[in-house]
């Protein structure tokens, strides 16, 4: 049945993603809900909340945050729309992905027209998403009713639609993107740069006031007019019907796109939009000289370069903007933590301590540091994984360089990536506490940028010592669901009185409050030599491995 | 008295139930072409991937120069230039960066036998690897294999994607090593092309090596199908008893004979020439036509019968 047709076979791809990322959404909404009435117990407790919540108006609106479905809401906000990377991902490859691999030509012989192929494709993918939908709406559904959120199925599945509209929105840019580059990968980075403008575009208007025009070119803002989880609030269905309206328009002019170009070529963009020719060059003659030619680690270091230095700005700007927003609005936060039971539950849990300083505050903020560096670790070791699998490490392996010391070489490349993240972080911390005036301990600044170093590491060496035995989709679901798993530990845990043993079975335990209490020494080299162990037996399985495709 | 540099003894190999290769056995002598035939998927790659060390043997041994191709796989593989069954390399790199990187894995090539060998293959070294066709692509493997003037090549279906004129500069480069005392190990489903290379061959069907001689004594199984069509009926008597002749065949009115013929076809055009022809082909089956044929049945004709 599943190989029938091309629709099918697509959908058939997307299964495990549908599994994951439903119930994986589904469950962190659940989860929620049920927290949701240990937060509320006394009327103190819920003004602090109430409180709090206006603090972070410019990520989220807060409406009715005292209620497990407007908290809920609240507390994702924005972030819930993570499950729009699968789709932007599936977007980007489901065409371009396939002339990649060069399978294009095999569909295109069939007796099947291009933008047909195109439609079952595009149809797998809303299919996949209504599916992954089902499962939210349902977890969603559950957790409102163990707490008497108040919520129908009918609002569960409205939240669920909303949420897969605007990833459909997403799909369809990538799709579209996705006709004017030549890599999968090049469309999907494209479009997550579209996705993280549209974040920050639709934050626009709850900063600066009579903005809303400019939040309205953002799908986001469409996406935030409906919140049937939130009691009392008027959902409006325009937001909805521009959802649709965007990604019936963009898929309409992908396929069109699609069915009038080259196959494996790109459409050509007008002159203006065009880099400048260079000139023209004869074959270059050999050899390149190159620096990243001369061994498997300049390679490896060469080909992470430019992921490199987008994560470096990503967190090293993160890390900067928040030092400048804790001094902007140290006053306001400290009064509200202090006032703040919860608030100053999530500080002692996240800051180490209760608020009493910009220090504090900054602590628990740089808890997100260490975590996004481990989401930039599993994203290349998954790269490890392919390359095995794609059969790149092949002729590699034939020249005379032993397997460890291949897989040494990427490792090694992978780590300096992380190092020069902390070690950036670092400098732009501590050059943006300088100017803004904000005072941090040196020596704990430099324990908190460099001692998540460690935490990459971590997930690098997990990473590959799974690949020696998974292939790379389950090796990477592995290691995002452990992610996951430890984030919600280190991040939730502590709100549910977890027992402290449970608390250490997540790494980002270990890591500590830095900025507060220095360097934890011995958590530090433990978590090192965890890794150096993990990263041992990796190379101790892929020096014996078949190496296969 | 030459040595081997390759003896493979009793090698076995299977993917969890599945078969790869049973009980291979076989020597190449040092500065032999050694050709390595087979249908698809009968085992020429398995046993190709566990010589170079990237896969581990369930049973058995497989050494180059006197070194175990498992356990001394780096010092085997100073002196081995390989051409992988499907190259894939790093999509991004162009055809001179590819080759510069391997020239720095194996510690420098000489650089004006390297741009000799992309002139000879006519390989434009700018183009990035994911543009290349699968011929540019084939060539840029067989430039990395050769480029350090290994003295053991291992080369799987090295011509795949190949023009005829590159599989001609291609055929001149092995007789060049040959010519040099180096050693070539090749595998192929192409039959000619292996007749034209090598000088000695071995089959392998369904995991087992099935023949292992030279090449003139694979001339055996080599058949021919002859088609002539006559201007009126003949005999099929007048063929069947001659030498070389296997089998006749006279489908339809009697004027056209099918004759399967192996070895010399001169006794069929003698015979043919008595009478009045109107058309006559020659088709040369394949490899793959050439097994069900020739070892079809009770498989009593698969034993290896080593000719040498």
């Amino acid at each position: 049945m599943w190989f029938s047709s091309i629709y099918l076979k697509t959908l058939r791809d997307f299964r495990i993603a549908i599994l994951g990322w439903g119930i994986g959404i589904g469950l962190l909404v659940y989860i929620v809900l049920r927290t949701v009435p240990s937060l509320t117990t006394t009327a103190a407790a819920r003004a602090s909340l109430i409180a709090l919540a206006q603090g972070f108006n410019w990520l989220a609106q807060p409406v009715a945050v005292d209620t497990p479905g407007g908290y809920a809401t609240f507390k994702y906000g924005p972030t819930i729309l993570l499950i729009a990377i699968w789709a932007l991902a599936a977007g980007a490859r489901v065409l371009r992905g396939e002339e990649e691999r060069g399978s294009m030509d095999v569909l295109l012989s069939l007796p099947e027209g291009r933008a047909r192929l195109a439609l079952e494709k595009v149809a797998a993918i809303w299919t996949a998403l209504l599916g992954m939908a089902v499962l939210i709406a349902v977890m969603v559904y559950a957790g409102g009713a163990a707490v008497n959120a108040g919520f129908s199925f009918a609002d569960a599945a409205l939240f669920s639609l909303n949420l897969i509209l605007t990833c459909g929105v997403f799909a369809s840019v990538a799709l579209l993107i996705s006709q004017f580059t030549l890599e999968r990968g090049s469309a999907a980075g494209l479009t997550g740069a579209v996705f993280v403008v549209s974040v920050v575009l639709d934050m626009v208007h709850r900063v600066i006031p009579g903005t809303d025009w400019i939040s309205g070119l953002s799908p986001v803002y469409y996406y935030n007019l409906t919140r049937p989880l939130v009691p009392g609030f008027h959902n409006n269905p325009v937001g909805l019907v521009v959802l649709v309206g965007i990604s019936v328009v963009l898929t309409v002019a992908a396929v069109w796109l699609f069915s009038g170009r080259d196959v494996g070529a790109a459409v050509a963009l007008p002159k203006w939009l065009r880099r400048p020719e260079r000139a023209v060059r004869a074959p270059v003659a050999l050899p390149v000289n190159a620096w990243s030619l001369r061994s498997i680690y300049a390679r490896s270091l060469g080909t992470i370069a430019r992921p490199t230095l987008w994560w470096t700005l990503g967190i090293a700007g993160f890390a900067a903007w928040m030092v400048v927003v804790v001094k902007q609005t140290e006053s306001q936060l400290v009064s509200i933590a202090q006032s703040s039971p919860v608030l100053k539950d999530f500080f002692s849990a996240l800051g180490g301590s209760s608020v009493t300083n910009n220090a504090s505050i900054l602590s628990a903020l740089f808890a997100f540091l260490p975590v996004a560096l481990m989401v930039f670790a599993l994203t290349q070791t998954n790269r490890w994984a392919a390359d095995e699998e794609d059969g790149r490490l092949e002729l590699v392996l034939a020249t005379p360089e032993p397997r460890v010391r291949v897989l040494g070489g990427r490792f090694a490349a992978l780590a300096t990536s992380t190092v020069i993240i902390g070690v950036v972080t670092l400098m732009a911390t501590a050059v943006t506490s300088a100017l803004s005036g904000v005072r941090l301990d040196g020596g704990n600044l430099v324990a908190a940028s460099l001692s998540m170093i460690p935490l990459g590491l971590l997930v690098a060496a997990l990473g590959y010592l799974f690949s020696g035995w998974l292939r790379t989709a389950i090796d990477t679901g592995l290691l995002s669901f452990l992610l996951v798993i430890w984030v919600f530990i280190s991040f939730i845990g502590p709100g549910l009185n977890w027992p402290d043993s449970t608390l250490r079975i997540s790494p980002l335990y270990y890591y500590g409050t830095p900025l507060l209490h220095g360097l934890k020494l011995a958590d530090t080299l433990g978590i090192l030599v965890v890794s150096a162990a993990a990263l041992g037996l990796a190379s101790f399985r892929f020096a014996r491995k078949d190496i296969g495709r | 008295m030459m040595s081997a540099i390759i003896d493979v003894d009793n090698l076995t190999k299977s993917y969890g139930g599945k078969r790869g290769i049973v009980d291979v056995s076989f020597q190449v002598e040092e500065g032999e072409v050694f050709g390595f035939l087979g249908p698809n998927g009968a085992g020429k790659t398995t046993t190709i991937r566990l010589l170079m060390g990237l896969l581990h043997a369930d049973a058995g041994t497989a050494r180059l120069a006197g070194l175990d191709c498992w356990r001394e796989s780096v010092a085997i593989k100073r002196f081995v230039g390989y051409v992988p069954g499907e190259p894939s390399l790093d999509p991004n790199l162009t055809g001179g960066q590819i080759l510069e990187y391997f020239a720095h894995l194996r510690g420098g090539v000489d650089q004006a036998y390297l741009k000799q060998l992309v002139d000879r293959l006519d390989l434009d070294t700018s183009r990035k690897f994911r543009q290349y066709s699968s011929g540019n692509k084939r060539k840029v493997v067989l430039i990395q294999a050769f480029m350090h003037r290994p003295r053991l090549l291992i080369l799987d279906e090295p011509t795949s994607g190949l023009d005829p004129l590159n599989q001609q500069e291609f055929a001149r480069m092995v007789k060049e090593a040959h010519d040099e005392g180096r050693s070539v190990f090749l595998s192929s489903h192409i039959l000619t092309e292996v007749e034209q290379i090598c000088t000695r061959v071995a089959i392998i069907r369904e995991g087992r090596l099935v023949r292992v001689g030279g090449v003139a004594e694979m001339k055996d199984i080599k058949r021919h199908e002859i088609t002539i069509t006559f201007a009126s009926p003949v005999p099929t008597e007048a063929f069947r008893p001659l030498s070389d002749v296997v089998q006749v065949d006279a489908p339809g009115d009697g004027r056209t004979l099918r004759l399967m013929v192996q070895g010399s076809a001169d006794a069929v055009i003698k015979a043919a020439a008595r009478y009045s022809v109107v058309t006559l082909t020659s088709h040369e089956p394949s490899l793959e036509e050439i097994f069900l044929r020739y070892y079809e049945g009770d498989g009593k004709d698969a034993e290896v019968r080593n000719v040498v």
